[in-house]
């Protein structure tokens, strides 16, 4: 077999595209958020360094560079040191099948707007996201801090707790797509976005996405007034920051599942496909952060309570419902 | 082609479904309801087993699958699965008075009972070594919960823990099999697989060989076959004693079905060498069993080491392969009335929050229980072998499938360990008869529950010794119908 | 589908890990260091640690652990029920509601006996 080496570079490339693309969404995504959160608490937010603090991210990450990088006497070494590492690589993982658009044609060569297209495409979402959770459990267990220890726990606990809802919640999406891959189930919301037919499954999934993603107000694995940071206390540098990539992108992650799953990708009228997946995108992260800025953060059992005694039944119930709608479609009742 | 609802002949499956029905019915009022006596889900437990019974009776046996082929409803699964679903409803009876005793009066005990239950009957009449796997996990795993019954007990506790990390271990060396046979022979379908073999030749496959060992130290495993008998007698022992009878006669009714089948249907062409290692394993089991129950000075323990020594008798039919199905069938049945009757004294006469029923303990009881003791004594003689009794007829006919077949030595060999037996099954009837008690056991009234299960239990050693022409018959004729 | 479809996800694989290797490495590199004993104790709200942080914790974690297995187990079979759904029809849809109804009395029973309680 000869290796196409064209492919493989493009491939490489768009790897590459991927992964800082996804870490400047990441820095400006932090900006977007410092700036609308002061919008909504009637502050300015950061406007000092650079055009409306533009350059602020910059200057952050700079920061975090060369802050000083210590392992607590105590600690696991090698899992302290791996655990923030495995929470961001999952993350930037997850979004290897989510399609941003459809292909274009550059240099004569047909180029696909994804990294890969698998016919198990929201199976290896799943799979690769829910190994984001070693990183919280380990980084917590390994620090040898009660607080991280408790953060990791509940972290844990919660993912796994809400892991199901979101599962759950997409086989409705499954049914009506007849694919688990992205780019067929955006394909199958040409005429109308699944957010219509599946209302409940989008709420569903969007509720136990937030939890996923440790957002409020489901962050409790790092609730300051009683876990001082949680999960990171004894974390600093960039392997704090790279807790911290990993919360933001998989809020990233999670919008851009949400617009692909529920609110037909990147289909849309006139303007290119590209450019609709990116306002949808946008307006799901400016959901993300309005919710931060206006709901209190959830207690403990209420939030375990949430997933297994009404999520779960509830996407249970929507599949039930979803078919049978369809059997009675297909059958011609209606 | 696309599936439909015929395919699974569910019809086929009323009894499996009778069963985790009521088990699944007891949950969800025990979840719903949950107050007063549990006495309910006994009665629940009871109707489900008898709707299972009647539909194994009355629909007969043919060669046919259900469930698109994972099941086979031919005589030899509903034949085991008889023995299975009397030996529930006996357990059910035995385990009513005793569980309020105990103070351990709970709707999850008959639930579980019947999931088990469902399991042995999906293994007895598995056509598929999936099917088989799943049964036999459904089955273990509910008795692990069961052993553990008991909470407070710490002896319940670990032989909970015992039994699940020695199951569990043996669950793999039997998924392992299946996967060696899946790939010698491309099938887990045991007639498909059977087919298979028979046309490859057995000639030296280690895929084939390697599954072959693997599948039978798992089922070793569950029937309690010297050397892999080592978790036996301690759970035996430390689980709830209403458990212990359960557990003596289900996992070995369903394991041993399974075995037959898997002899009969898939092995049939390797019989020379599986017969030698099964021989091997009937000779270590029946002595090893034997030899360890003559030290014992506690009838439960005792109890555990002569359930060992019993299945060594039954595998020297197995030995036979196709000839000895019937014996087996039969001394099965007759097993299941006496070893749950025997328990069943044990479990009565037992001290309150106690296991254990100390050789001391028996003493006198000959004649201030009269009844019981001469139950027990009726028990203790047919697992001895004595005539009139079920165990006789039973082992003439599994010694005598061995000879049929060639293997006369072993036959030898499983008459002089009855001969060793006699001699401890024999001393406890001394014991109660002949000695005066130093400390009067303080009894406890036998419940209604427990007298009926008790009568049933001596009813079916003293007929099925005195008149086993019709249950032969029936015996024969059931293992004639095999899906193969 | 071929494993060849997989490639580019073996390829972010290896940028990801890379980068965060590489993020981790730099910032080793990079920042001071100039440990204490005292910086280098466990965070306990500034005073000196009790005990060790490996605590014994509550059951309720593991019992949140063995329902989240049963139930992931039971929800990945959905998947390629789902994915087959519109050709198999009614056959498929009575096939789930025997299989939702044996789970959820798991499930009942589970919230009934106050496995889903947090206390």
């Amino acid at each position: 077999m000869s290796i196409d080496w064209i492919e493989l570079i493009i491939v490489v490339v768009k790897a590459l595209i991927v992964a800082f693309g996804l870490l400047i969404g990441f820095a400006y995504l932090t900006w977007f958020e410092r700036r609308l959160v002061g919008r909504f608490q009637m502050r300015i937010g950061p406007n000092r360094v650079g055009p409306a603090g533009l350059l602020q991210p910059v200057a952050d990450a700079l920061k975090m560079f060369f802050k000083e990088d210590f392992v607590p006497g105590q600690a696991d070494k090698p899992l302290f040191i791996m655990a923030p590492g495995i929470a961001m690589s999952a993350v930037l993982i997850s979004f290897a099948v989510v399609p941003v658009g459809p292909s274009i044609r550059l240099f004569g060569r047909e180029i696909t707007l994804y990294l890969a297209d698998v016919n198990v495409g929201m199976l290896v979402v799943i799979a690769v996201l829910s190994l984001g959770v070693y990183g919280i459990i380990l980084g917590g267990w390994a620090s040898n801090n009660k607080y991280s220890l408790l953060g990791g726990l509940r972290g844990a606990a919660q993912v796994i707790s809400y892991e199901l809802p979101y599962g759950l919640s997409l086989v409705g999406v499954f049914m009506l797509a007849g694919s688990l891959s992205l780019k067929d189930i955006v394909e199958a919301q040409a005429r109308v976005p699944f957010i219509v037919l599946q209302p409940l499954a989008a709420i569903v999934f969007f509720f136990a996405a937030v939890a996923e993603a440790n957002r409020s107000p489901f962050d409790l694995v790092e609730a300051e007034n009683e876990l001082v940071a949680g999960y990171h206390t004894e974390y600093s540098s960039i392997k704090f920051a790279l807790y911290f990539m990993a919360e933001y992108i998989s809020m990233i992650v999670a919008s851009a599942l949400m617009v692909t799953l529920f609110l037909g990708g990147w289909q849309g009228p006139f303007l290119p496909g590209i450019v609709w997946f990116f306002i949808k995108l946008v307006f799901m992260l400016f959901v993300f952060v309005w919710i931060r800025a206006t709901w209190p953060r959830i207690r403990y059992d209420r939030l375990m309570a949430w997933s297994w005694k009404l999520l779960v039944p509830l996407s249970v119930a929507n599949i039930l419902v979803t078919a049978g709608a369809l059997v009675l479609r297909d059958m011609g009742v209606f | 082609m696309l599936p439909t609802l015929s395919v699974l002949n569910l019809n086929g499956a009323v009894p499996q479904i009778a069963v985790a029905g009521a088990g699944m019915l007891i949950m969800l009022i025990d979840a719903l309801f949950h107050r007063g006596s549990r006495r309910w889900a006994a009665y629940l437990a009871l109707l489900g087993l008898a709707v299972a019974l009647a539909r194994v009776v009355e629909s007969g046996a043919s060669a046919e699958t259900i469930l698109d082929g994972a099941l086979a409803r031919d005589g030899l699964g509903m034949a085991f699965a008889l023995v299975l679903i009397v030996a529930a409803a006996l357990s059910v009876l035995v385990a009513m008075d005793y569980l309020r005793r105990e103070e351990h009066e709970r709707a999850e005990y008959y639930a579980l009972i019947l999931f088990a239950t469902a399991g042995g009957l999906a293994m007895a009449m598995a056509n598929d070594l999936v099917a088989v796997f799943i049964g036999l996990e459904t089955l273990s795993i509910s008795l692990y919960v069961l052993s553990a019954f008991f909470t407070g007990d710490a002896a319940s506790r670990e032989a909970a823990l015992k039994y699940l990390l020695l199951g569990a271990f043996a669950s793999a060396f039997f998924l392992y099999g299946i996967a060696l046979l899946y790939g010698a022979s491309g099938t887990t379908r045991l007639v498909e697989m059977g087919t298979a073999i028979r046309l490859a030749g057995t000639q030296a496959d280690p895929l084939l060989w390697g599954g072959v060992a693997l599948i039978i130290v798992g089922v070793g495993f569950k029937l309690a076959l010297v050397p892999f008998h080592s978790w036996a007698p301690d759970v035996y022992q430390g689980a709830p004693t209403s458990v212990t009878a359960f557990m003596s006669v289900a996992s070995k009714v369903a394991a041993f079905a399974a075995l037959v089948r898997l002899l009969v249907v898939v092995l049939a062409p390797a019989a020379p060498l599986t017969s030698a290692l099964l021989a091997l394993l009937a000779v270590l089991t029946m002595t090893v069993g034997n030899i360890l129950a003559l030290a014992q000075d506690e009838v439960k323990r005792l109890l555990a080491y002569s359930s060992i020594a019993q299945a060594g008798y039954i595998l020297v039919a197995a030995v036979a392969g196709e000839v000895g199905a019937a014996a087996v069938l039969f001394y099965l049945l007759g097993y299941a009335f006496t070893n749950l009757g025997a328990f069943a004294v044990v479990l009565a006469w037992s001290r309150r929050g106690e296991g254990r029923l100390p050789f001391s303990d028996l003493a006198g009881l000959g004649f201030r229980r009269p009844w019981t003791a001469a139950a027990l004594s009726l028990f203790l003689l047919s697992l001895t072998g004595m005539p009139l009794t079920v165990g006789f007829v039973g082992k003439l006919y599994l010694f005598g499938a061995a000879v049929q077949a060639g293997w006369t030595w072993l036959a030898i060999v499983a008459v002089l360990n009855s001969v060793v037996s006699a001699f401890y099954y024999l001393r406890l009837v001394v014991i109660m008869y002949m000695r005066e008690a130093e400390m009067p056991l303080a009894l406890q009234r036998a419940g209604l529950a427990l007298g009926v299960a008790l009568a049933v239990c001596a009813a079916g050693v003293i007929l099925l010794g005195l008149v086993p022409g019709v249950a032969l018959d029936w015996a024969r004729q059931a293992v004639a119908v095999v899906l193969s | 589908m071929v494993p060849a479809d997989f490639l580019p996800i073996l390829v972010l694989i290896i940028v990801a890990v890379g980068m965060s290797a590489i993020a981790i490495a730099l910032s080793a590199l990079l920042g001071p260091h100039k440990s204490t004993p005292t910086k280098l104790m466990p965070y306990e709200s500034g005073m000196v640690p009790v005990g060790d942080a490996r605590l014994r914790f509550s059951i309720r974690f593991f019992v949140v652990a063995i329902l989240f297995i049963l139930f992931d187990v039971e929800a990945i079979f959905f998947y390629p029920w789902a994915v087959y759904f519109r050709r198999l029809g009614l056959f498929a849809l009575i096939q789930i509601v025997v299989f939702v109804g044996i789970l959820f009395v798991g499930y009942f029973y589970a919230w009934r006996k106050g496995a889903l309680e947090w206390e």
